[in-house]
């Protein structure tokens, strides 16, 4: 950790394109008739061709320059994923605006901090509620211009002027391209790849959102590298299938659905809404899948759980084969492949458990699973690995534009985030602290000269925030820089890592360990309300309210144990000594969580104050 | 979408009969091995092979008008009849003391199928009235009219304890009550009708499919549902009620013009309500608003003398004589009847589909429970 280390610099690979959207029009001159989205509308899922795509970017593009969109002006995104989204995006880009994305669950206060700071003049909105949230605060933006929606339900009623239908507003675009049928390929053509091409707001776990912006460069790299990196050491199909449902306002989402969505020219599917996941997931059957540790817990525990309900025979089945599948994840990690036993024993779990547990979790087709955005517990990767899943982790941040390290398959080192990707410099500071440099990180922070200084140096060093050190050619990171716990003693910890083998448990939704300068280390706990009912259902205790639940003796209890075993692995001053439950489930409407699910801990440490300080008293 | 059965692009493949390859694959086999029974079945066998494949088409047609429309009938016996005597008066030998036009069976079966759907279409307008216990004491009714027609009319059915004998089973001058050589294989007269039964289940099964999971299909349950919120909904209830009663009505004389065939001769009291009991018998047994229920409950009811015949030495009190014992092996299987219904009814509403139905569920939950 002390030690500086450089690694080397590899080739950097040509740009082909010098937009995403010229990138797209490619594919549609080529192959027009190939499948590029897929959303579903009434229980069927509808096709868009990448020749349709194409014809869509190019309506709404010439829509937005009919609006008075120019070149550097700021179009805002406020939806789910859907079409109208990626549509919207590579449209804005491609007559060399910025886009800017919001996450749907961003209240009012927030929208109102985007859109300002981010200067839109235009806002593309998905529904009822996101116009509401913006016209709650619009005599407060003196940029926009006007807003467009997408769903009319609930806002054809209102009669004002600064709102249009997407329908309108596509008609405006045909109209545009009937006038100036060649200026959106001029536009295009124009493109430069140093000019910035989108906005991504940083979740601001510290301080309000830094919006880090992204230049074509930056994009058309990430989505050769991505390719490159992907599907290169794996077999590339003919077809990728790939679930959109992370956000397309965070990287991780973008990485994907964009950038490796048109590089693979893959099928994007949109998933009907986050509820919804797991049932597109089984229909869909996705390629490649990345998810946040979030999605791998939950869909570990829910397998666990559905597990602990079947029937005797199936139980045993999946105990021994889940045995064997551990059994052969460690022959992996140390050798890099099953081997023949392994594979053997393998190929009898395949057909009595795995391929039917595969394909209840959507990944029966998925050529390779990343987990991502956020430290995971080598225990649930290991489960995936177990039943068969080629899953890794990989590590990334919005300013890098997700790209940094991924851990290769055959050479997976658990705890590990990797070995850094080609094109991609890394080394390590002095203070631990990782640094890199890549044609992916981005150009600065909007509207912050300081922050942006602060974080790239003169020879193009980006500080990412994460301290790590070095394990062979992998990097194991230790924990955000200001996260970092030293307890009274002395002693560092990392809370991250602490409260990831908290939540290895699948009775335990959120945990934030506290312990800086105390004299020994703790954690607040919040249940995963779904399980523990469903354990207290069993177990005969009544309960109204998560509240209820959460403050039984018994959960205390339950808990208690998980703690314990997670103790187990842990030095002693490590150990978490004491736990209070929360007595409500965190929400990023109040406040508690970012919009990616991560815990505002400042935020948390004040509301509990009471909760941390008992304690310690 | 090959690999991924549940990425449904349209709604031809969402309502497809069979959607999947191996679910094609699976069918074609399945025809195949019926097929392949019926070539090696000995006489005994075949012969109640096809009673049962047409008593199947039957049932289809009962469970059409009572399982999917959900109007209850118990006048299945009376269209079956009006079948039976249709095929038998255009296919009876001309010249006879009885009703008899001598033609081929390519006429006489759709011909007997259209009598009783015309007769299901007078029918029906009472039924749009009428619903639940009302309806079922019509149909009754219409059971007794149609005995006493049966019994009355000498000129067509030949009078009680006289009967009639049933159409030669000839298409094109082939004539399926002969012994028959296809591919070097004999075929015997009864495999030929198991054969030809097998065939004729398939194509009225696959179009009774078709029709349930069209919009008149929809429109029944819709009915059976709640008739009220069905009109509501914009379903005409007299039309849809008329089209469940007349396409039941055709299925029923289709089967009963060919079950009489098979046995040879028609006896005018076999139409009664206990032949009505039997059908339902076999759509409660098999599984009500299902083909493949119909089919099996028509297997079961049909092979239902079989088993008790093959039990009765093992139990003392039943015996085989008429007249000695304390119950006759007919007795049995009467009472069989009445206990399958209730049983069924009490412990198994969904019938042998439903329980083939949970059978495949503990398979395709695998490895979870639910």
């Amino acid at each position: 950790m002390t030690a500086t280390e450089q690694r080397p610099r590899s080739d950097v690979p040509e740009l082909a394109f010098t937009s995403m959207t010229a990138w797209l029009r490619d594919i549609a001159q080529d192959e027009p008739n190939r499948v590029g989205l897929r959303e579903k509308v009434f229980g069927i899922w509808q096709e868009t061709t990448y020749g349709e795509y194409w014809e869509l970017v190019k309506t709404v593009g010439m829509a937005l320059w009919a609006l008075g969109v120019r070149p550097g002006d700021k179009v805002a995104i406020h939806s789910e994923n859907r079409l109208a989204w990626v549509v919207s995006d590579l449209a804005v880009q491609g007559i060399q605006a910025v886009s800017v994305g919001l996450y749907s669950t961003n209240p009012a206060p927030e929208v109102h901090y985007l859109l300002n700071h981010s200067e839109s003049k235009v806002l593309i909105a998905e529904d009822q509620e996101q116009v509401d949230k913006a016209l709650a605060v619009r005599d407060h933006l003196p940029h926009l211009e006007k807003i467009i929606y997408l769903e009319p339900r609930g806002v054809r009623t209102y009669d004002d002027p600064v709102l249009m239908s997407w329908d309108v507003f596509l008609a405006l675009g045909r109209q545009q391209l009937i006038e100036s049928p060649g200026r959106f390929d001029e536009l295009t053509d124009g493109i430069e790849l140093d000019t910035t091409a989108t906005i991504v707001y940083t979740s601001g776990t510290t301080g309000p959102p830094k919006g880090a912006m992204l230049t074509n460069r930056n994009l058309v790299w990430t989505a050769g590298r991505a390719i490159g990196v992907i599907a290169a050491e794996k077999i590339t199909t003919a077809r990728v299938e790939l679930l959109s449902y992370l956000p397309l306002c965070h990287v991780f989402g973008r990485l994907y659905d964009l950038a490796f969505g048109i590089a693979s020219r893959a099928t994007v599917n949109f998933a009907e809404s986050i509820d919804t996941v797991v049932a597109d997931l089984a229909e869909i059957q996705p390629t490649y899948f990345p998810a946040p540790p979030r999605i791998w817990e939950k869909m570990s525990a829910a397998a666990q759980i559905r597990m602990a309900d079947a029937s005797p025979v199936k139980k045993a089945l999946y105990r021994v084969f889940l045995k064997a599948g551990m059994w052969n994840a460690d022959r992996i990690l140390e050798k890099g492949s099953r081997g023949l036993l392994g594979n053997v024993v393998h190929g009898a779990g395949w057909l009595l458990v795995y391929r039917s547990l595969q394909k209840k979790l959507g990944m029966s087709r998925c050529l390779q699973a990343v987990s991502g955005a956020a430290p995971i517990a080598p225990e649930v990767l290991k489960f995936f690995m177990a039943v068969g899943v080629p899953i890794v982790e990989g590590w990334g941040m919005t300013e890098t534009n997700a790209l940094g390290t991924v851990n290769r398959p055959g050479r997976i080192k658990l705890g590990t985030i990797g070995e850094p990707l080609d094109g991609c410099e890394l080394r390590i500071a002095g203070d631990g602290e990782i640094l890199t440099r890549h044609p992916a990180v981005f150009k600065g922070y909007f509207k912050d000269p300081e922050a942006t200084a602060e974080a790239i140096d003169d020879e193009g060093w980006f500080s990412t925030g994460d301290v790590g050190e070095w394990d062979g050619n992998h990097i194991r990171i230790i924990d955000r820089k200001k996260d970092i716990i030293i307890t009274a003693g002395g002693k560092n910890v990392s809370p991250s890592e602490l409260e990831n083998l908290l939540k290895v448990s699948p009775f335990i939704k959120e945990a934030m360990v506290v312990g800086d300068r105390r004299k020994f280390v703790s954690a607040l706990i919040g249940i995963e309300f779904d399980v523990v009912a469903n354990w207290a259902q069993r177990k005969g205790i009544t309960f109204t309210t998560y509240r209820d639940l959460s403050e039984k003796p018994e959960v205390t209890e339950l808990i208690r144990k998980q703690v314990d075993r997670a103790n187990e692995d842990l030095a002693r001053v490590e150990q978490i000594k004491q736990f209070k439950l929360i007595p409500k489930e965190l929400d990023h409407d109040q406040g508690e969580l970012t919009a990616t699910q991560k815990i505002k801990r400042k935020v948390l440490a004040e509301e509990f104050s009471d909760l941390i300080e008992g304690m310690y008293s | 979408m090959r690999g991924r059965p549940g990425l449904v692009t349209a709604y031809e493949r969402d309502a497809a009969i069979l959607p999947t390859t191996t679910q094609r694959v699976w069918f074609a086999l399945f025809c195949l091995a019926a097929a392949l029974l019926a070539a090696v079945a000995p006489d005994d066998l075949a012969l109640r092979g096809a009673s049962a494949a047409a008593a199947a088409v039957g049932a289809i047609g009962l469970n059409l008008v009572t399982g999917w429309a959900g109007q209850i009938s118990l006048g299945h016996a009376f269209f079956l009849g009006i079948g039976a005597y249709t095929a038998a008066a255009l296919g009876g030998e001309p010249g006879g003391p009885l009703i008899g036009l001598g033609l081929e069976m390519w006429i006489w079966l759709p011909a007997a199928g259209l009598v009783a759907a015309l007769a299901g279409l007078v029918v029906a307008p009472i039924a749009t009235r009428l619903r639940g216990l009302y309806l079922a004491f019509v149909t009754l009714g219409l059971v007794f009219i149609g005995e006493h027609i049966f019994r009355e009319w000498d000129s067509l059915t030949g009078g009680i304890g006289v009967g009639r004998s049933a159409p030669k089973p000839i298409i094109f001058g082939y004539d399926l009550s002969r012994e028959g050589n296809f591919l070097g294989i004999t075929l015997s007269p009864e495999q030929q009708y198991f054969l030809f039964a097998l065939v004729l289940l398939l194509v009225m099964g696959l179009l009774a499919k078709n029709l349930v999971r069209s919009r008149i299909g929809r429109a029944f349950s819709a009915i059976r549902d709640r008739d009220v919120a069905a009109e509501i909904m914009g379903i005409h209830l007299g039309r849809y009620k008329l089209i469940a009663f007349t396409v039941s009505s055709f299925y029923a004389g289709i089967a009963g013009a060919l079950l009489w065939t098979f046995v040879g001769f028609i006896e005018p009291r076999s139409f009664s309500l206990t032949l009505s009991i039997v059908y339902i018998a076999m759509i409660l047994v098999g599984g009500v608003a299902s083909i493949a229920g119909s089919i099996m409950g028509a297997v079961f009811i049909t092979f239902l003398p079989r088993i008790v015949d093959f039990f009765a030495p093992l139990v003392p009190f039943i015996e085989d004589s008429p007249t000695g014992g304390f119950l006759t092996s007919v007795q049995v299987e009467q009472i069989l009847f009445g206990l399958l219904i209730v049983l069924f009814l009490i412990v198994e509403p969904l019938g042998l589909y439903g329980i083939w139905t949970r059978i495949r569920n503990y398979w395709k939950a695998w490895p979870f429970s639910y």
